[in-house]
């Protein structure tokens, strides 16, 4: 268990920066997901912090020690591969004792804690196969107990569910959480996968092209994006991108003019998110173009004044059908404005 | 009686079918093309058999003569009576038991078959050639002046040695060459796999380099060197000159060997405590023990097939490795008597022979570069 702190932390290949100055801090037992797209420097990061990658500038510190010069082996840091990385050669009870061999650990000793960590992550009965006879979910689990029987200072989870389907992935998000919470290890997650991140971790950090674009719980994320890759980024259907132009009250989305309160000024981009956007008896103008049930809602596309607009509406069945026109409300709250040079959100709101 | 009616029955449903079927037009004949595709099934397997057995036939007819005379031959001369015979007998045989296993699909039917027909090959054989049989060619394995016997002088340089001197001298070539090129192959085709370094690119394809140029013109080169650093007919001047020649090619195959373990196993076991030098082995090498086998394999039998080197560099009769004790009883006999000549041929294939059959699995197994799945 440690407080993990990185300051200014960066990572230079030969042709491009991976991670270009990262800091953060992380609280003794935190859970935390590290999101972002492919190629942000999330796995870099991570690689970092289990002492694979030495750091080109920056600190790590575990504990308020640097680290960075401390060998992979010696830093105690638990990890699970997206390919799970199980020794193929080694039965599953081997795999799990393999850290243990490498401390001053009794063999009978070793193989009691291997036991008990195989018990919590729920594998003993298969402890005597070999990793090529389990299933992925297996797989991952034996992963999980290799990582944790050495009881580390901080658990590295580089995405682990993004090969499992979608049901044990559900099932696996839980299991992880409780495991964690029960052993109270300092956790980082890596993941592409929003709802992964959201139901997971206490906090989420957002990254984007090697820097952290924000910190903060998944509501804060949704409701007070700092920036416009996050908001992007965080939400499912995406949010509703307008480029507009703001002058002196208004605001000019296409055809549109809404009334602007607040600081802004120039070229603006409008985010509105499709669950914002209501029906009601008085609003925008739009023509329903196309309805997707999804399940307990349905996605709509319309097009108006604004341009192309998608809104959620609950219900398993459309009740506005391709063609109808209808009027779009959004309380002004709702709406997001960014400065569209420097993508950082601005203090100001639109009503229509 | 019962299934004979229910046949009928059941031909006369299926004609039924047929001709409602030919009527409807639309109804494909399904028994007919079910059997359309069993006989073209069978075509197909007997004319692939056929074509096999005719293609491997030149090249184990000439190891299946080599044996024969090594069991028949006596001082003066050779027949091929007992080879046509014993021809005769094996082939139909073969015949016969390629036909049941194209008719018969249970394995049981298929292993009595082959049972029978062993026993009667066994039988036919005893009757026909069971009398020319003797061992005397292989005295040659207890007997060291069996040449001089022979010719009353053999030509290599005084004495021919007992052949256990070769054979121990060929066993010390293959398993040092085995041992040697495993060593420095795995570490380098490792090192090569992993690490960036400058000058790999081109490290690379100098091995490949080495491997396409013909060692052979280096042959007065080396001879001169070795009797410039004196292992001139040594046997460690011949094991060394051997692995360095040889080792490009195995570093290379065991590179892409490398290539193919996930960086992921190795950063786990780095992170799980182990040391580079611990994951290598506890993790990466068992992972490439397909590779590291076929490897074996082939550097044993190429050192103990070798020929040209060993004949250059290797002259006093104490160092005869297998190879040059058959060519010297050739060289020596040949014409005078055939079946000593193929006693030795025989028991120099042995080895070689068995370890081939021993680790087919594995050989099999391997794909240049490649993992099994």
């Amino acid at each position: 268990m440690a407080r993990i702190e990185l300051t200014n932390l960066r990572k230079q290949w030969a042709s491009a920066a991976a991670v270009a100055g990262v800091d953060l801090a992380i609280e003794d037992g935190a859970f935390i997901a590290v999101l972002g797209p492919s190629g942000c420097g999330k796995s870099t990061t991570l690689m970092m912090l289990a002492g694979i990658y030495s750091p080109t500038a920056g600190d790590i510190v575990f504990d308020g020690a640097r680290v960075n010069d401390v060998e992979a082996r010696d830093r105690n840091v638990g990890i699970v591969f997206q390919s799970y990385a199980l020794y193929p050669n080694m039965s599953v009870l081997e795999n799990v004792m393999f850290p243990l061999r490498f401390k001053k650990v009794e063999r009978s000793e070793a193989e009691r804690r291997a036991r008990e960590t195989a018990a919590l992550v729920q594998i003993a009965p298969l402890l005597d196969r070999r990793p090529s006879q389990l299933s992925g979910g297996q797989q991952q689990r034996v992963a999980l107990a290799r990582a944790l029987v050495k009881r580390p200072h901080l658990l590295l989870l580089d995405e682990p569910l993004s090969n499992l389907d979608a049901s044990l992935r559900l099932s696996m998000r839980t299991e992880i959480r409780r495991i964690q919470r029960e052993l109270g290890v300092t956790t980082i997650l890596v993941t592409h996968d929003q709802i992964e991140a959201t139901t997971m971790a206490d906090r989420i950090v957002v990254m984007n092209a090697g820097r952290v674009e924000q910190v903060g719980t998944a509501k804060e994320l949704y409701e007070r994006p700092h920036t416009l890759f996050v908001a992007t980024f965080v939400g499912s259907p995406p949010i509703n991108l307008f480029d507009a132009r703001a002058e002196a009250g208004t605001l000019r989305v296409h055809e549109a003019n809404l009334s602007l309160s607040g600081a802004a000024g120039g070229a603006v981009v409008l985010g509105i998110r499709p669950e914002s956007l209501r029906v009601e008896s008085a609003g925008t103008p739009a023509r329903v173009t196309a309805a997707e049930p999804m399940g307990r809602e349905v996605l709509y596309t319309a097009q108006g004044p604004m341009g192309v607009v998608r809104f959620l509406e609950a219900g398993a069945e459309a009740r506005h059908r391709e063609g109808d026109s209808l009027l779009l409300a959004f309380s002004p709250q709702e709406s997001l404005l960014f400065d569209k040079a420097t993508g950082q959100r601005l203090e100001a709101h639109v009503s229509a | 009686m019962a299934a004979d009616t229910f046949a009928t029955v059941a031909g006369a449903a299926a004609e039924a079918g047929a001709t409602s079927s030919a009527a409807a037009g639309a109804r494909p004949d399904w028994p007919a093309l079910a059997r359309r595709a069993r006989v073209k099934r069978a075509a197909g397997q007997s004319a692939l058999l056929a074509f096999l057995l005719i293609v491997s036939l030149p090249i184990i007819l000439p190891y299946f003569w080599m044996v024969v005379i090594s069991f028949t031959a006596r001082s003066g001369g050779v027949s091929t009576e007992v080879l046509w015979t014993t021809c005769a007998v094996v082939v139909p045989a073969v015949m016969i038991y390629i036909v049941v296993h194209l008719m018969a699909p249970s394995p049981r039917v298929r292993m009595v078959a082959g049972v029978l027909l062993l026993m009667t090959v066994g039988a036919l054989l005893a009757s026909l050639v069971g009398g020319q049989l003797h061992l005397a060619n292989y005295r040659f394995l207890w007997r060291t002046n069996i040449i001089e016997e022979i010719r009353s002088k053999a030509t290599a340089g005084g004495q021919f040695p007992s052949v256990w001197i070769a054979f121990r001298n060929s066993l010390l070539l293959a398993f040092s060459q085995t041992a040697i090129i495993l060593t420095v192959a795995s570490l380098a085709g490792y090192y090569i796999s992993r690490f960036a370094f400058r000058g790999r690119e081109a490290f690379l394809q100098g091995m490949l380099v080495l491997h396409a140029f013909p060692a052979m013109t280096l042959i007065i080169p080396i001879f001169l060197i070795l009797h410039w650093v004196g292992l001139l007919d040594t046997m460690a001047g011949v094991i060394l000159v051997l692995a360095t020649i040889e080792l490009p090619f195995y570093v290379f195959i065991l590179k892409g060997f490398f290539d193919a373990v996930p960086w992921d196993i190795e950063m786990s076991a780095m992170t799980d405590g182990a040391t580079r030098r611990q994951a290598f082995r506890l993790v990466v090498l068992p992972q490439i023990k397909v590779g590291l086998i076929a490897v074996a394999v082939f550097a044993f039998i190429r050192a103990w097939e070798e020929y040209i080197f060993v004949r250059t560099l290797l002259i006093e009769n104490k160092n005869w490795v297998m190879s040059l004790y058959l060519f010297w009883v050739s060289d020596d006999i040949m014409g005078v008597d055939y079946g000593i000549v193929a006693a030795v041929s025989v028991f120099y294939v042995v080895p070689s022979l068995l370890l081939y059959v021993f680790c087919q699995k594995y050989l099999t197994q391997m794909t240049i570069g490649g993992i099994r799945g």
